[in-house]
């Protein structure tokens, strides 16, 4: 009897066991899985790649007649042989495909779709994963129907839904649950629940002084591509939530190597990752209103040589980063006493010497991108009109070289 | 569906216990930053304390969730810890080292005034790092020098080294309730139960082991800044009492803990919650990122504790939070009646505890204020014993801290028992604790302190017999 009971107590176990070292984790929207919706319609959830997912679809698109009829008349030549001419996804080549075409009257189904995911979808098709694993016969139209083209036909297709409203995360907030459940869980905390930047551990963590979490909300972000003034890329939050945030001091301790204000979240999915993204940007609107988003373009870095460095020097001097930084580069300008951000909260000037604790990133490419484009909301200015390509490469090794590790005149090649 | 929850129960009981079981008793200690996670996660301390231990709100998502980054988990735990950083960083980063406790200490009374120097109160080494993304492990290896031990009916110092307060396991079984056909969602490589924009479950999370579950609830007294001060002893007795959040103590006078050994529970021990430790598991589980639930069972003494909790986080808006715990506890023979006939030897009846209370915690700006009101009640107490023994406590404590400086914390404590036991020699009790912390680094504290009793000094109340007490001293977690 106490033997049986060992063996069930055993298999018990031993079964719990195995489910929870299972391999990979469980179904989620974010890796492509199939979800049904009323009516049985299955569809797949992913969010849109990289390249994709700054293209919004300006406000004015969804509901203007014009874009609608021009979107119709495409529709009626390249969709509905597929997608069917009530937008049900029952057009006659449509009902034997292996993935079916969705059907645009299901508003949920739709609703779900962000725009940039739609985008994505009606320019590559099929040709890209997981869509192509499963069978997808969709044709990608990025090659013959121009931008707008895809924007019209996107906002005729959405009329079938019944939706009279631009097609947006804050006109549609399941678009984004499940990025909201991320961001409840991983970011509330510090960023707050309207993703204001006023979570209660701000506060705490650095308190009356600089940096505090980023109100997501406004026009001012520190760590971007895009030249100053404008909004950052999804890549751009992409890389902050990766790499986190790297602080200015920590513990006494050993093996610390970061020492990070705001964690790294490299282990999340990238799926996901990106999925947060999506609920981070739809708290700014200012996303959906500019008309193209640029960046700046980091040039291949030359070789450093003691010119260069010579050259940087000077350029530290002329472009007054001593006032702030100081000679030595240790952020002990006479300036940096009195350095506040927007918020008039003090702010300390970077220790050039320690670039392990650069908060945009520490490779060259980093210090050249901050150089350029400035850090929003803080002191420290954009370069980019003041100064060549390859002075801000002279400055970029220059400030590199406070650091012990970093280039020198010694190690230059001459 | 029923049958299946059962077998869930049963399952997770049954590790519980076999986890439970393996590991000893030990000497109490505290549950402090633990530097290995900071070096695991290249993060400040600051990321997750409010200052070192206390945790901000990030660092209870964090705590909750199996010491993992909330929605962030390591996807292969600890194999990938070692294929990318090493075994030699690895085991440094699964490390960590406290030191902690009053090196000065001056104590007031009209009878004497004591100082003394003595080393620091505990030093504990910590083992701690999530070792699959749904599984964590956490154990600590404790000194205490300044320890008191009870044998053969005294008490007297004598230095302890051993497991400490808290080793145990914390499990997600989110992914077993999906295997039993709950739906659940993948969360940064964490399970998690429900299904987006809809009913969301985190956990739940099984704890067993050697645990003290109360880092959830509003009040978390295993977090202290103002951490609990020494037991006196002098000549094989108590002498005098140590500070502790009176809402959590035991609160009665002329219990005893067991038969055998005949050692007193003192009126200032740490039972449920919270316990000084104990073998047993808890269960908690966080609804709709609003609703905390626990619940568990804990051995105490010749008898077992169990429990149930709950916190409501009701507000977060603009820097401020807010939140309520409740909590119900019956411990079952978890203490032991006097003997009616000698009150200076434990009896033959062991009671029941009904203890039952609130708890709220306030955050604003550099502003923390928590509290907590604890009811205590005692079943089974022998009739002979009715008239001389008050079977009812009570217990409030509330503390405020404030960040002033971001290397001062400034914080106070006001502290009120209402004692329960025999009659004669109970006794109320009242301390106000003033307290500032300066960290020169994060992991780092020097602190001054000074508690106040508030009542009327009584000599031979070992609650009551001091004026003032007067501590510096060191906390550093390395």
């Amino acid at each position: 009897m106490r033997l049986r009971r060992l063996a069930q107590t055993g298999l018990m176990i031993t079964a719990m066991a195995s489910v929870l070292s299972s391999p990979g984790p469980p179904p989620t929207h974010a890796d492509g899985d199939k979800h049904e919706h009323e009516g049985g319609h299955v569809h797949a959830h992913v969010p849109a790649p990289l390249e994709y997912a700054d293209i919004h679809v300006p406000l004015s698109v969804w509901t203007d007649p014009d874009m609608i009829v021009r979107g119709k008349k495409i529709y009626a030549t390249r969709c509905a042989v597929c997608h069917g001419d009530q937008g049900d996804g029952k057009g006659p080549a449509g009902v034997v495909l292996p993935l079916k075409p969705p059907d645009f009257r299901d508003k949920d189904g739709v609703a779900e779709m962000r725009d940039n995911y739609w985008f994505w979808r009606v320019s590559e098709g099929g040709q890209v994963e997981p869509f192509k694993d499963k069978g997808s016969a969709m044709p990608p139209w990025k090659s013959e129907l121009s931008v707008e083209d895809r924007w019209a036909v996107m906002a005729y297709q959405h009329t079938y839904s019944g939706h009279n409203g631009p097609h947006v995360p804050w006109e549609h907030p399941q678009s984004v649950a499940m990025d909201r459940d991320i961001f409840a869980m991983a970011c509330v905390p510090c960023h707050g629940v309207a993703g204001k930047g006023d979570g209660s551990v701000g506060p705490m963590l650095a308190p009356r002084r600089a940096p505090q979490p980023r109100d997501f909300t406004s026009a001012e972000f520190k760590f971007r591509s895009t030249p100053s003034g404008q909004l950052p890329t999804t890549a751009d939050l992409f890389r902050t939530l990766t790499e986190g945030v790297r602080s200015s001091g920590g513990p006494m301790t050993l093996g610390l190597r970061g020492q990070r204000i705001m964690p790294s979240f490299r282990h999340m999915p990238a799926a996901q990752r990106l999925e947060v993204l999506e609920y981070v940007k739809s708290l700014n609107r200012g996303l959906w209103e500019r008309s193209e988003v640029k960046t700046v373009t980091v040039p291949t870095p030359p070789a450093v040589t003691p010119d260069r460095l010579a050259r940087g020097k000077q350029l530290y001097v002329d472009a007054e980063c001593l006032a702030c930084h100081g000679a030595r580069g240790r952020g002990d300008g006479s300036s940096a006493p009195t350095l506040k951000d927007n918020r008039n909260l003090p702010i300390a000037a970077t220790d050039l010497t320690r670039p392990g604790r650069f908060k945009n990133g520490a490779r060259p490419e980093d210090v050249y991108r901050t150089l350029v484009t400035g850090l929003a909301g803080t002191p420290m200015p954009s370069y980019a009109d003041s100064l060549e390509p390859d002075q801000v490469w002279d400055l970029v090794f220059y400030v590199l070289s406070f650091s012990s590790h970093g280039p020198s005149a010694e190690n230059a090649p001459r | 569906m029923l049958k299946r929850l059962g077998v869930v129960v049963f399952i997770a009981t049954g590790l519980a216990a076999l986890v439970a079981g393996l590991v000893a008793f030990a000497s109490p200690g505290r549950v402090e930053a633990v530097p290995a996670f900071a070096r695991q996660y290249d993060l400040q301390c600051n990321a997750c304390h409010t200052r070192p231990p206390r945790l901000n709100r990030f660092g209870e998502q964090f705590h909750m969730m199996g010491f993992q980054i909330p929605s962030a988990a390591q996807p292969g735990g600890i194999v990938s810890s070692l294929r990318e950083d090493g075994a030699t960083k690895t085991l440094i980063d699964s490390l960590a080292l406290r030191v902690e406790g009053g090196l000065f200490e001056y104590t007031e009374s009209p009878r004497e005034t004591e100082t003394k120097f003595a080393p620091p109160d505990e030093i504990t080494l910590f083992l701690a790092r999530p070792l699959l993304p749904e599984l964590s492990l956490f154990v600590e290896i404790e000194g205490e020098p300044n320890a008191v031990a009870f044998e053969n009916g005294r008490y007297f110092p004598r230095g302890q080294f051993g497991l400490g307060k808290e080793a145990f396991f914390m499990l997600n079984l989110g992914r077993l309730l999906g295997a039993l056909g709950a739906p659940t969602m993948d969360m940064g490589g964490q399970t998690m139960v429900g299904t987006h924009g809809g009913f969301s479950m985190h956990g739940p999370m099984l704890m067993a082991g050697k645990v003290d579950p109360n880092t959830n609830f509003s009040y978390a007294t295993n977090r202290q800044l103002i951490a609990p001060t020494e037991l006196e002893v002098a000549h094989g007795a108590v002498d005098r009492l140590p500070i502790v959040p009176y809402a959590f103590a035991s609160k009665f006078f002329g219990l005893f803990k067991n038969r055998d050994e005949r050692e007193p529970q003192l009126a200032t021990d740490q039972v449920m919650y919270n316990t000084s430790g104990a073998p047993g598991a808890d269960f908690h589980a966080m609804f709709n990122d609003v609703v905390l639930a626990q619940v568990g069972f804990l051995r105490e003494n010749e008898g077992f504790d169990t429990y149930a909790a709950a916190r409501f986080d009701l507000l977060d808006r603009g820097e401020l939070t807010f939140n309520i715990s409740a909590l119900v506890n019956w411990g079952f023979g978890v203490v032991r009646a006097p003997d009616p006939e000698d009150p200076n030897q434990p009896g033959g009846n062991r009671l029941d505890r009904l203890r039952y209370g609130v708890a709220a915690n306030v955050r604003w700006k550099q502003l923390d204020v928590y509290g907590a009101v604890i009811w205590d009640r005692l079943y089974g107490l022998p009739g002979e014993l009715r008239g001389t023994f008050d079977r009812t406590a009570t217990g409030l404590t509330i503390q405020a801290d404030y960040l002033v400086h971001e290397e001062v914390m400034l914080s106070s404590r006001f502290d009120q028992l209402w004692a329960g036991g025999l009659k004669d020699e109970k006794r109320d009790g009242s301390v106000l604790s003033l307290q500032a912390k300066f960290y020169p680094w994060q992991n780092i504290a020097f602190f001054v302190r000074d508690s106040v009793n508030l009542r009327s000094f009584v000599e031979d109340s070992p609650l009551r017999n001091w004026r003032n007490q007067l501590f510096i001293g060191i906390d550093w977690d390395f």
